[in-house]
């Protein structure tokens, strides 16, 4: 396992944040996690990333106990926040040297690693100008870039593409896919953009009320949650059809037992905006 | 690792043109105004001499009258014929109008009971200028009279006709071999480079609340790095950033202040202690950055809060108005405000040739209140969960 997570409990003040949750990450995955606003996403990385405090839980990465291995643990991962986390008044070259000494590479070293983060993020045509002069697109692959400086085995995406433009976010999505194939790197996934999960995920949680309400392999996740509605004069009956069709039959004999007639049957494949907003109660967050 | 966080934030200062500014044109520009416009208290010169009308009728008394307040540095005198005050003052622009009878040494002599002189003057006069001229009238008068008496009377008083030249000050300096004349460009150069020190708050609020605002210092906070290397990466760039105003401000005394016809700064003191002192006032000025910066949330905030307090802080310190121009009470407000630790200790070593034991207290104030500050910011920093 990359990350192992069990009973986690964060509180701010007397509101609970994350209640008692519990999550593994296999090694080499690339992990999605959606959840609503304020359902603790956030929380959740900043606390991986030592940012914040949990008030208790028990934390595995890569073998190393969280409390215990706080250096080895920083040194393998990475965290690209959802901001600009650079100077704008810098250029990518000088953001990225600035970054990559503070990580300790030195002289060729660092020269090697941001010649080959500056081609993994095609960042090459910016390299000397000031960041602040760059478009949403490029900002985020800067962001990204200085993310890699390190050779993450963990890599912490916090919506990583909020704001651009759908060019730009393609070529981030498959940056991200390259990474974790390339480098069998870990990278833990949030954003709000379910059509970004479905595509770039295997492995896929939903947080809400404070805990992960569904985590599944991303083929699992929607073909068990696959289900035809049973249309009648009467009402709509949604029949799951996840692993056969016993709930079908059942149904249908007992529609058939009662004389109620059959309008439409309608096959659904859900998906997983579809699924969250449904598990998620598609209420409004504020 | 510390020479990027170095190369960093002297990259970032030399692209922000107004900490810039604020940090080395502000006060160089201050330095100037005030060198010049101070010059005159500060030495016994004057470019503009008090105009006096001595409005009677003109006799070889009078005329002897004016001629001895001519022969005063701070005094012109013109004889006028009986005009009127009001025009004299308002209109030809006179500060003292004498009214004296022609005869005044016989109405003197004879000890004439209504006898009086009346000075009229223009209301924007000093107090201390008034008796000046008072003191001046009453001396040549009376030396006048004397004089006549003296020959009348055969009487040899040599040494009483000069005991003006008799009277001899002394400037006592605390160090025998330092005796520098005080200049206003010696008090300014201390006073804005002190003030300009103390702005080292915009640009480090800045930098901070950016930090906080685009996420850096939690990409910072998630790396291996160390909560003191972060401040202390924060800490000595912008002291040695200290140190160059230091540097700067003198020449700015000792070459273009002259430039424009101001007094040459003069240091005969001891360079190791002008920077033991700018190094206290420094880690006092950043401590005191870092704390605002923290209770700060935006660039604009810091900006005003360090603003006022910078300038309420040099108003009371003695900055803005010399020390010595101030009333007893204010004087010892001042001893509240670090500006006037910072610029005693600087004025120890610039105008007194003063040495560590002089200096020793202002630089033990200046480095409590840093630690102070510093202890603070970092407890709000722990409350906000900062680290």
């Amino acid at each position: 396992m990359a990350i192992e997570i069990k009973n986690l409990t964060k509180s701010y003040k007397n509101d609970k944040v994350l209640d008692n949750l519990s999550l593994q990450i296999k090694e080499g995955s690339l992990f999605g996690l959606l959840g609503p606003n304020g359902a603790g996403k956030t929380t959740l990385v900043s606390i991986m990333n030592y940012l914040q405090s949990a008030d208790s839980a028990e934390i595995t990465i890569l073998g190393y106990d969280y409390k215990k291995h706080k250096r080895e643990i920083k040194q393998i991962s990475s965290y690209v926040p959802q901001t600009y986390a650079f100077y704008p008044n810098l250029t990518a070259y000088e953001n990225l040297e600035f970054f990559g000494a503070l990580y300790g590479l030195k002289n060729n070293d660092l020269k090697k690693r941001i010649r080959y983060c500056v081609e993994v993020t095609s960042l090459e045509k910016f390299l000397n100008k000031q960041a602040h002069t760059y478009s949403g697109g490029v900002k985020r692959r800067l962001n990204i870039a200085i993310g890699l400086l390190n050779d993450p085995k963990i890599l912490y995406l916090d919506e990583p593409t909020v704001g651009i433009d759908p060019q730009s976010r393609k070529y981030i999505l498959d940056v991200v896919k390259q990474i974790n194939q390339e480098k069998n790197t870990t990278i833990i996934y949030t954003s709000h953009y379910m059509e970004e999960i479905e595509y770039l995920c295997d492995d896929i949680a939903i947080l809400d009320n404070h805990q992960i309400i569904l985590h599944e392999k991303k083929e699992f996740l929607l073909e068990k949650n696959s289900f035809i509605t049973i249309k009648t004069d009467e009402r709509d009956i949604h029949v799951n059809i996840k692993d056969d069709y016993t709930n079908l039959i059942e149904t249908l004999n007992l529609l058939k037992n009662n004389n109620t007639p059959i309008e439409n049957i309608i096959f659904n494949n859900k998906n997983l905006e579809e699924l969250f907003l449904n598990l998620t109660k598609g209420s409004l967050r504020d | 690792m510390f020479r990027y966080i170095l190369k960093k934030e002297f990259l970032l200062l030399s692209r922000d043109i107004h900490s810039l500014l604020v940090l080395f044109v502000m006060p160089t520009i201050f330095i100037i105004i005030m060198s010049l416009a101070l010059q005159n208290t500060y030495s016994n010169t004057i470019d503009t001499k008090f105009q006096v009308a001595i409005n009677t009728i003109i006799n070889k008394d009078t005329k002897y009258l004016s001629q001895e307040i001519n022969k005063n540095n701070y005094f012109q005198a013109q004889l006028t014929n009986n005009e009127n005050i009001k025009e004299l003052i308002y209109k030809k622009n006179f500060d003292y109008i004498i009214n004296i009878v022609e005869h005044y040494k016989t109405e003197i002599n004879t000890n004439k009971k209504d006898f009086h002189i009346d000075i009229y003057l223009n209301p924007s006069i000093s107090v201390q200028n008034q008796l000046l001229f008072k003191n001046l009238l009453t001396e040549i008068i009376s030396k006048q009279i004397m004089k006549e008496y003296f020959i009348k009377n055969k009487i040899d008083a040599k040494t009483l006709s000069k005991l003006n030249e008799k009277i001899i000050i002394i400037p006592t300096y605390k160090e025998e071999k330092f005796k520098i004349k005080p200049t206003s460009v010696q008090y300014s150069v201390p006073s804005w480079l002190v003030f300009s020190m103390f702005f080292i708050l915009i640009p480090i609020s800045n930098a901070f609340i950016n930090e906080k605002n685009f996420g850096t210092i939690d990409r910072l906070k998630s790396m291996n790095i160390s909560f003191i290397s972060i401040i202390l990466g924060k800490m000595v760039p912008y002291f040695i950033i200290n140190q160059i105003q230091v540097l700067f401000m003198i020449l700015v005394g000792i070459y273009i202040v002259p430039l424009l016809n101001g007094d040459t700064l003069q240091i005969n003191g001891n360079y190791g202690l002008i920077f033991m002192m700018s190094s206290a006032i420094s880690f006092a000025a950043i401590s005191f950055a870092m704390f605002v910066a923290n209770i700060s949330s935006t660039s604009e905030e810091a900006t005003t809060i360090g603003g006022v307090s910078n300038i309420i802080l040099a108003a009371l310190g003695g900055i803005m108005v010399p020390k010595f121009v101030m009333p007893e009470f204010m004087q010892n407000i001042t001893t509240f405000s670090p500006m006037n630790w910072g610029l005693e200790g600087l004025l120890e070593i610039f105008v007194m040739g003063g040495g560590f034991y002089d200096i020793k207290n202002y630089i033990l104030y200046l480095v409590i209140f840093g630690c102070g500050f510093l202890t603070l910011s970092y407890i709000i920093l722990k409350k906000k969960e900062n680290i």
